[in-house]
């Protein structure tokens, strides 16, 4: 029947490729979530059998540990000893990420330079340095920084630097109590120099000639800086705003938070389906939907209507943790205004020795890097870094030659080919796997446990030793870690696609 | 390796009114080896000042090579090059006065990616000639008229058919105000239909009285525009003459031969 043929005509459900790919997703994920299931619910009737409750609640424990560094190192509970950790993970993660990125520019331009010397230098560090395993660099950093000299200083002595067995210690600036007062007066008077740049560019776009944009921006923002520097107390009023929005804050009732949250969940799935429908719109009206599209919409309904059975009935608690929390940061960031005549934004102090004798130390007024961290730091960052300069020499290769030779023939110089020209276009090519790197050091801390360094890790297994806790323990660090990097690669990602280059 | 017979005689092919001008592009013996393979043995040529010169012959004749050491790509190894009165040796001055008074041209276009048309053609005024930035805008919208493309201007390269490319190519090196214009195969990456869109450019140019060497396979436009044609082969000049000359009375049996496989 060629006539019929020619309809379309709806193939039967075993047939049809999308039906078929998404029953096989939607197994997919019953099965595994089946199976973890099963696996959790095994080990904790075991635990259970054992006389370990599985849960979380030993987080309010105390803790009775103390830790080598970090916000709090005599926690009062697990959950600060584990939170401390989890500061002194990140601490490790963005100094080694900021230096090693430092490091790795450098040694790859260098292995591109024309002076040979350069070259030589960063193709044997790269060499040497990426093919030692991690774990022997920090343990070697830890070696080094134990081979220093004894700390003999008389106690109360202050110096510029010290260096010893204790670790590298340097004079410290610190925010003192104006420091979020001064930072707030800065932006309001950002808002007039913001136009008085406005105007300038428009001026030199109009009228052309030179207007110096750049240097009055400048000079302007130093100035308003020193002017915030002296008069940051007349910025102490939020501490009352704040405090009133978290008392208000802490007056919401749980049922309200809960109402909050369902909307926004039913809002954010109708405003999704409303923009995909959008996405299917032509100019001759709405395209026709296929199963697809359909599967997808009821998966944003369906993922809506879960979390609103989270909110009310599977952990109400959600709501008051949200509406506490919510109140505690307010009264937080009021208790950081409020700071009186003389306060200052930033304070600095030198270091000092402590306790003369046996258990000489640093007192916490200087910026010490500990044994422990330095090994870690230096370890990831030098490890890291070899492979950074890679990827931004293939970066920098990857720029077609005729790119150079382009600029050249127009006369740039070198310095401007690789400031306007090649670097803006290796940068597009080296963000992926830079991101990667990140990653790597931020998973590779946890490698701190070998120089005794106190992070998310460490302090959790010294925790779990002491409770047998360690199923909930490994799905804490499971979830860090995870958030870490989903974080950094959703900022990589962003990165990413606003430096595609467009085509088309 | 200098040895120059009368074929390749610098001032073959001059015009009168030709000779009487000055000489912009004076190269003397000039060598270029790649490593062992010699690329120019002792090329020897004149350009005169607001004259239009093909260069032609056959692929691997070191064509390209000759015009790309004009402004310094590569870095002859023997002989002088002489551009509008200054020589180009290791002085990264001259280098630096030669490269933003000669444009060039090139096959694949090269135009940066990651820049706007406008931005392409401003990059270089802005940065080297130290221009206002409306002021070099102003200047590249006029030259993006000229090209026959101005509503392309906030357009990204990879947006652009292939000869639309190649004439912001050329906007963008006469953006520079130069006094040399080197053409490197500028069509020979193109489309058929769109090779006439960027010779027409050429044309006009040269009607402007541009100082241009241009290495082409175009013959029609090198019968219709050149003032003289060059023919190289193996790194040699063979023969200089003007298009009439060239085409109808080749002296040398290579350029007949080079003739016979092209017309």
């Amino acid at each position: 029947m060629p006539a019929a043929s020619a309809h379309h005509e709806r193939p039967p459900f075993w047939r049809n490729t999308n039906v078929l790919k998404w029953g096989v997703q939607i197994l997919t994920l019953a099965a595994v979530v089946a199976a973890f299931w099963f696996l959790v619910s095994q080990a904790k009737t075991n635990l259970d059998d054992k006389g370990i409750p599985v849960g979380y609640d030993w987080l309010n424990d105390p803790a009775n540990i103390q830790l080598g560094e970090g916000i709090d190192t005599v926690p009062d509970t697990m959950g600060r000893a584990l939170w401390s950790g989890m500061v002194n993970t990140l601490r490790v993660a963005v100094l080694g990420i900021i230096a090693s990125t430092i490091l790795g520019i450098v040694l790859g331009i260098a292995r591109l330079s024309n002076n040979w010397l350069a070259q030589k230098i960063a193709s044997v560090y790269v060499e040497t340095i990426r093919n030692i395993p991690v774990l022997v660099q920090i343990l070697l950093w830890g070696v080094i920084v134990a081979s220093l000299p004894e700390l003999t200083a008389d106690p109360g002595e202050k110096r510029w630097f010290f260096a010893s067995q204790k670790g590298i210690s340097l004079p410290r600036v610190f925010y003192a109590d104006g420091f979020y007062q001064f930072v707030a007066l800065l932006l309001v008077l950002a808002i007039p120099i913001w136009f008085v740049r406005r105007y300038l560019k428009r001026k030199q776009e109009l009228e052309g000639g030179e207007q110096h944009v750049g240097s009055v921006t400048f000079g302007l923002f130093v100035l308003a800086a020193i002017i915030a520097w002296f008069a940051n107390p007349i910025m102490a009023w939020p501490r009352g705003v704040f405090h009133a929005i978290e008392d208000a804050w802490a007056e919401i009732p749980q049922s309200v938070m809960q109402l909050i949250l369902t909307v926004i969940a039913v809002a954010g799935a109708a405003w999704w389906i409303k923009r995909f429908l959008d996405s299917r719109r032509t100019p001759a009206g709405l395209a026709k939907l296929i199963d697809d599209d359909y599967f997808r919409m009821i998966f944003a309904v369906v993922g809506a209507l879960a979390f609103v059975f989270v909110v009310w009935v599977l952990w109400p608690g959600l709501s008051s943790w949200i509406i506490n929390s919510g109140s505690d940061f307010w009264g937080w960031l009021g208790d950081k205004f409020g700071g009186d005549r003389g306060s200052r934004p930033l304070d600095g102090m030198r270091p000092t020795v402590t306790e003369g004798g046996r258990f000489v130390n640093y007192a916490p007024t200087g910026w010490t890097l500990t044994p422990a961290f330095a090994a870690l730091f230096f370890g990831l960052t030098f490890y890291t870094a070899s492979f950074i300069a890679e990827i931004v020499r293939g970066g920098i290769m990857a720029v077609p030659q005729g790119q150079n030779e382009a600029a050249a023939a127009l006369g740039l110089s070198r310095g401007q080919a690789l400031r306007k020209v090649v670097l803006p276009q290796a940068f597009r090519i080296v963000m992926p796997p830079l991101g990667n790197q990140y990653l790597n050091i931020t998973k590779n801390s946890s490698l701190g446990i070998a120089v005794a360094f106190s992070e998310v890790v460490q302090v959790g297994q010294t925790l779990y030793n002491k409770n047998n806790q360690t199923l909930a323990m490994y799905s804490i660090f499971m979830v860090f870690f995870l958030v870490c990097s989903l974080t950094i690669s959703g900022v990589v990602n962003y990165i990413n696609n606003k430096l595609k280059i467009v085509e088309r | 390796m200098t040895t120059t017979n009368s074929m390749t005689d610098v001032h073959n092919g001059l015009t009168d009114e030709l000779r009487a001008r000055n000489d912009i592009i004076e190269c003397r013996g000039v060598d270029k080896w790649f490593g062992d393979f010699q690329a120019l043995r002792g090329v020897d040529l004149l350009v005169k000042d607001r004259e239009v010169m093909v260069v032609l012959g056959p692929s691997g004749s070191g064509k390209s090579t000759l015009i790309r050491c004009i402004n310094r790509l590569e870095v002859h190894q023997g002989g002088d090059i002489i551009v509008d009165g200054v020589e180009l040796t290791n002085d990264l001055r001259n280098i630096d006065k030669i490269r933003s008074e000669v444009g060039m041209v090139f096959q694949q276009f090269n135009l940066f990616p990651h820049l706007t048309v406008l931005d392409n053609i401003t990059l270089a005024p802005i940065w080297v000639r130290k221009k206002a930035k409306k002021e070099a805008e102003q200047k590249a919208h006029e030259l993006l008229e000229r090209v026959g493309i101005p509503e392309q201007a906030n357009k990204f390269p990879g947006q652009l058919s292939g000869g639309q490319q190649q004439r912001v190519a050329i906007a963008r090196s006469l953006a520079m105000e130069p006094r040399v214009m080197l053409f490197d195969e500028p069509t020979s990456a193109l489309d058929p239909e769109m090779i006439s869109e960027v010779l027409d450019v050429m044309k006009d140019l040269a009607n402007g009285g541009m100082t241009m060497i241009c290495v082409t396979h175009e013959m029609g436009f090198a019968r219709e525009v050149a003032d003289r044609i060059v023919f190289m082969e193996d790194g040699r000049v063979v023969e200089i003459g003007t298009p009439n000359q060239f085409f109808t009375d080749p002296k040398s049996d290579r350029t007949k031969l080079f003739l016979s496989q092209i017309l």
